[in-house]
């Protein structure tokens, strides 16, 4: 017995390291001294101290906890009431047909709740007239629907296992019904309903897909705001934060352990009163925080901006950095102040999206509210397109509505410039970052002759794309997880332009893919990161200022722009800008907002965050910003011993020309060279009317249609030639295990039924003629048909 | 008296079915809607037949299969677990479930980062099986990295259900048992197991369904080299805006969902099953 109870527990315990093996990981990589989630360089406290500055990440908790508290205890009354209906319901026909709606939202897949709710929720909007219907009140439904169906599922049973005649007990006894319910029924579920609040809880807490679809501007939850990170990385104060989370749950499970039933029996009446006051003024301290909050703020007027970018696209504040978004608040209270002498609260509700695709569903939907996005060069076109964006205003006199696009590096003055209906010119994106694809390669996985060809910049897409390549680095190739970034690097290898190509063209692309499918490790976006650094996989292409912050975690890791075989560079470029959209309220407020973020300091605190190219002469040409991508740096005074001289307030002494002047040393490599490629810079302009990768919609010239290369891809991916099917047979052994196990059980039970029958056969009908109306049906099915057995 | 009171009880139900109403058969209509027109909203069965190339019945029997196994291990692993958690003290019992969902509330798109960086060639294990002069095991876009990612996930859904009926058990059911002579392998298959039956089915739904329409698990762990059917709805809402197809798909999947259930309970019913 005690030799049982050992394995017992070490089977437990198993189960118990499987469940928290990965959560040790998080923790360990939570206190990284770097950024990267697969290498672990030394011990800090860095992302913890990121976190608490953090505005937005903290905002997105609270959020996630509101949301997650509001809709559970909303779906557990709710769901506890319907089972308790549900339960005493007698027509066989209604009960299935409820519990069957009710396990709708368990059986679809959360995208197309999420989507099905979406598409409900605006057509609702668009009924009632209101531009965003989206918002924290549709998230709040969309969450109480689907955690409704595990409440009722935990509760059901409960009711089902109670003893039917317990009610009826206490109301004989002189219990109201009513009283009954509260005195007998409801503590004899309420291990049902904890578990189906809990899981509810824990369901809202983590849900993604449902809460993406179906908000809309200003509200963001935490895990939306992880999902949108994946095209760059996820950072680890995610991982600090759900460190954090952890350890304050396990400390409450602690007290709570503590605080037991015993304890609390033992706690004298003083002590209950103590807790009783401090947990009321704990509210009623919140409860007058919140009127004085609510009282102070009644006075000035809230604008608000509702800015929709991509993940991991803003300085905001990370490590000492600078807060666009604050900073901007207060700037424009500031002006607005000195203009009309009026206070005005402003409020930017930054949230973010993971993808071109995804902004344009939204935007699309007609919901969101958003007064400035960011979409790519192609999206932009197809935004403006289909008229959801407006003009910024007219080329002409663009400087005097946005003054910082002086700075704008001529070669891009001509984009996203269309004419109007009168011929004259305007601009509805004002350029935010730009960047180039190129191929990131690990040194040590890469042959020394072709380490050679690519360090004599020799080498092209042929590297991903040859047989001879591919089968030298099978399994250690990396590709795009999005059709335009794949079909793009592809058509670029076969030499072919991806705006003017024909069917045929695109059909051998295509081709190409499919045969380089079996060598590729995985389909990546920012799993790119994690698996470069950690040397997981050899060759990747990917945006520039992605690879160049890889490498910043491997050293051995390089980066080159691919050729073709006349040694002219041939690779994608794009661009993102900030736009309008044509539902936005307030233009004027938004016009400001793009011009703020083209500001000196917040465009240099952006470049500097995001890693990509900035086409404004004002960032390329900041000294601060150069020495930051290790361009240059200043020159310092050094003693005999190599060391630097230091002031008086211990920073190393510059060393000064004659004129009094910083001496600057530059550098031939570092980052900025990179990312300002010099064979590139002086022909930026031209390179994105032939390279850019263009909406296929709207392009002249373009053969295929955005929906034939959709297809392409998903040929592409369904596609599963190197699949290994032993995972089929594996299955079709067990099922016939299972359908062998469930014949045996079903003889077994008959058996044994006849057995017990013959022998009393009068039982069946006792237990029928005993059952009242109140009795459960199933039962009743269950003797008649046990009935029908005998008489058979 | 005793019918109107019962008609009362039942209307406590209401707000739930105007709940589901609105917000559950409303969406679904627009799902129906989209799945059989295009473009254009003309009525067309053509997203539907599309479903039948060889391609696409593959990705369904793959998802079957991946979920299946998936649920299979989860019960396997849970089933005795939930039964020596129930076998404890209330207090004890208490601990033991919070932490079995403790791991949830952390977020699961990290949690599945972290399992990346351990199934991986150059990841924590192998890392340790190396330092132990053991030969690595590739696992990271394999199959079973993808069914681990499923059991990692949706174990706590099958152990809380399991759990929360065997901890009703009467025990004594169990003394008479062995006292009229079971051993402890026919007190398991004759009293617990079909006691437990309402348990059980509540865990393979949880599981399979979240399971079979996964597509997070699949590109993470899978590599995006194999497509489970929830890869290729999620490709047609938001890469490809092939909305009819999606929708298809998803009518296609629940359909496949509501078979699979209808025949577990066919063959576990009896006591009319909490399903369906």
């Amino acid at each position: 017995m005690n030799k049982k109870n050992i394995a017992c527990n070490i089977y437990t315990v198993l189960v118990f390291i499987f469940l928290y093996l990965p959560i040790l990981v998080l923790i360990m990589y939570s206190f990284n001294s770097t950024d990267s989630t697969s290498v672990l360089k030394g011990f800090s406290f860095q992302w913890y101290k990121e976190l608490f500055t953090d505005s937005a990440t903290l905002n997105a908790l609270k959020n996630t906890l509101v949301l997650a508290i509001l809709s559970s205890v909303i779906a557990t009354l709710v769901g506890t009431a319907a089972a308790y209906g549900i339960s005493k319901m007698q027509n066989k026909y209604i009960k299935n047909a409820t519990m069957s709606v009710t396990q709708i939202p368990m059986i679809n897949p959360e995208i197309v709740t999420g989507i099905s709710m979406m598409l409900l929720f605006v057509f609702v909007g668009t009924i009632v007239g209101t531009s965003s219907s989206l918002g924290f009140g549709t998230v709040l439904i969309a969450h109480i629907t689907f955690n409704l169906p595990y409440v009722i599922l935990l509760v059901l049973p409960k009711f089902k296992e109670m003893d039917r005649n317990l009610p009826k007990a206490a109301q004989d006894l002189g219990c109201t019904p009513l009283q009954s319910f509260f005195k007998v029924e409801l503590p004899a579920i309420m291990p049902g309903i904890i578990a189906g609040f809990i899981m509810a809880f824990t369901l809202s807490l983590d849900d993604f897909v449902i809460s993406y679809f179906t908000t809309g501007s200003g509200f963001e939850t935490l895990p939306i705001r992880i999902y949108s990170m994946t095209k760059k990385r996820v950072t680890p104060d995610m991982y600090a934060l759900s460190t954090l989370i952890f350890v304050s749950i396990l400390v409450l499970l602690l007290i709570s352990n503590l605080m037991s039933d015993k304890n609390r029996k033992e706690m004298s009446k003083k002590a209950k009163t103590i807790a009783k006051v401090s947990i009321g003024s704990v509210f009623g301290i919140i409860g007058i925080v919140t009127i004085i909050v609510l009282a102070m703020s009644a006075g000035t007027k809230t604008v608000k901006l509702n800015v929709y970018n991509w993940g991991e696209y803003i300085s905001d504040g990370g490590q000492g950095s600078y807060n666009t978004n604050k900073e901007f608040e207060l700037y424009y209270e500031n002006l607005h102040y000195e203009k009309t002498g009026e206070k005005i609260d402003v409020q930017v509700n930054y949230t973010t999206f993971a993808s071109n695709e995804d902004l344009y569903a939204k935007l699309k939907s007609g919901a969101g509210g958003y007064d400035i996005i960011v979409p790519s060069d192609y999206m932009l076109e197809k935004l403006h397109k289909e008229g959801l964006i407006q003009s910024l205003g007219k080329v002409d006199t663009i400087t005097e509505a946005i003054p910082n696009l002086q700075y704008l590096n001529s070669q891009f003055k001509d984009m996203f410039v269309y004419p109007n209906e009168n011929g004259e010119l305007e601009l509805y994106g004002a350029m935010y970052t730009y960047g180039v694809v190129g191929i990131v390669y690990n040194t040590e996985k890469i042959s020394p002759e072709d380490l050679e060809k690519i360090e004599n910049g020799e080498m092209g897409w042929e590297i991903l794309y040859d047989q001879e390549y591919m089968e030298r680095y099978k399994g250690q190739i990396l590709q795009f997880n999005n059709p335009r970034d794949a079909f793009g690097t592809a058509m670029y290898h076969l030499g072919f332009n991806v705006n003017t190509a024909s069917t045929d063209q695109w059909q051998r692309a295509y081709e190409l893919l499919q045969k380089q499918k079996p060598y590729v490790q995985s389909y990546v976006m920012d799993e790119i990161y994690n698996k470069m650094e950690s040397g997981e996989a050899a060759l990747a292409a990917y945006y520039a200022g992605d690879c160049l912050a890889m490498a910043e975690n491997n050293e051995n890791l390089g980066f080159f722009y691919p050729k073709n075989s006349q040694g002219v560079f041939e690779t994608n470029i794009f661009a993102d800008a900030m736009c309008i959209p044509t539902s936005s309220q307030n233009k004027e407020l938004a016009l400001a907002y793009i011009n703020f973020m083209l500001s000196e300091e917040a465009a240099v605190a952006n470049a500097e965050y995001i890693y990509y190219s900035s086409p404004y002469t004002h960032v390329k040409d900041n000294l601060d910003y150069q020495i930051y991508m290790g361009y240059c740096d200043y020159v310092y005074v050094l003693d005999e011993n190599d060391e630097y001289v230091l002031d008086e307030n211990g920073d190393p002494i510059i060393e000064l020309d004659e004129n009094g002047n910083p001496i600057i040393e530059y550098f031939e490599d570092g980052d900025y060279s990179v990312i300002y490629y010099e064979e590139f810079e002086n022909s930026l302009g031209s390179m994105f009317n032939s390279y850019a990768f263009k909406d296929l919609d709207t392009t002249v010239g373009a053969s295929i249609t955005t929906q034939d290369l959709n297809g392409y891809w998903e040929g592409l991916k369904v596609d599963s030639g190197s699949f290994d099917g032993t995972i089929y047979i594996i299955c079709g052994i067990i099922l016939v295990g299972i359908i062998g196990f469930a014949v045996y059980y079903i003889v077994i039970t008959k058996k044994r039924r006849k057995l017990y029958w013959n022998n009393s056969p009068s039982a069946p009908q006792e237990k029928a003629e005993e059952k009242d109306d109140s009795m459960s049906e199933t039962v009743m099915i269950a003797a008649v048909k046990a009935e029908k057995k005998k008489k058979d | 008296m005793n019918k109107k009171s019962n008609i009362l009880k039942q209307a406590a139900a209401y707000p739930h079915i105007v709940w589901s109403v609105l917000f559950i058969i409303a969406p679904l209509i627009f799902v129906m809607y989209y799945a059989f027109t295009d473009k254009e909203g003309r009525f067309t069965l053509e997203n539907i037949t599309s479903l039948a190339q060889p391609s696409y019945l593959e990705v369904f029997l793959r998802s079957l299969c991946f979920a299946f196994l998936a649920t299979v291990i989860c019960l396997i692993i849970a089933y005795p677990v939930a039964y020596f958690i129930s076998k404890t003290s209330p207090k004890a019992q208490k601990i033991l479930i919070m932490l079995v969902t403790l791991p949830q509330w952390l977020n699961f798109l990290i949690r599945t980062y972290s399992w990346m960086a351990l199934l991986e060639d150059t990841g924590i294990i192998n890392t340790i099986l190396e330092s132990l002069n053991m030969q690595p095991i590739h696992m990271i876009n394999t199959p079973f990295a993808v069914i681990l990612g499923m059991v990692y996930n949706f174990l706590p859904y099958m152990i809380i259900p399991l759990h929360s009926v065997m901890s009703k058990l009467d025990n004594r059911l169990l003394v008479a048992a062995s006292d009229l002579g079971c051993n402890q392998f026919q007190v398991m298959t004759r009293i617990v197991l079909p006691l437990s039956k309402s348990g059980i089915i509540s865990g393979i739904t949880m599981v399979f369904v979240p399971s079979i329409s996964t597509f997070y698990i699949s590109q993470k762990l899978g590599g995006g080299n194999f497509d489970l059917i929830g890869d290729t709805i999620e490709r047609q809402f938001q890469t490809a805006y092939n909305y009819n197809l999606g929708a298809a798909m998803s009518f296609v999947l629940m359909i496949l969902i509501v078979i699979s259930m209808a025949i577990m309970n066919k063959y576990s019913d009896e006591d009319g099953g909490v399903i369906v």
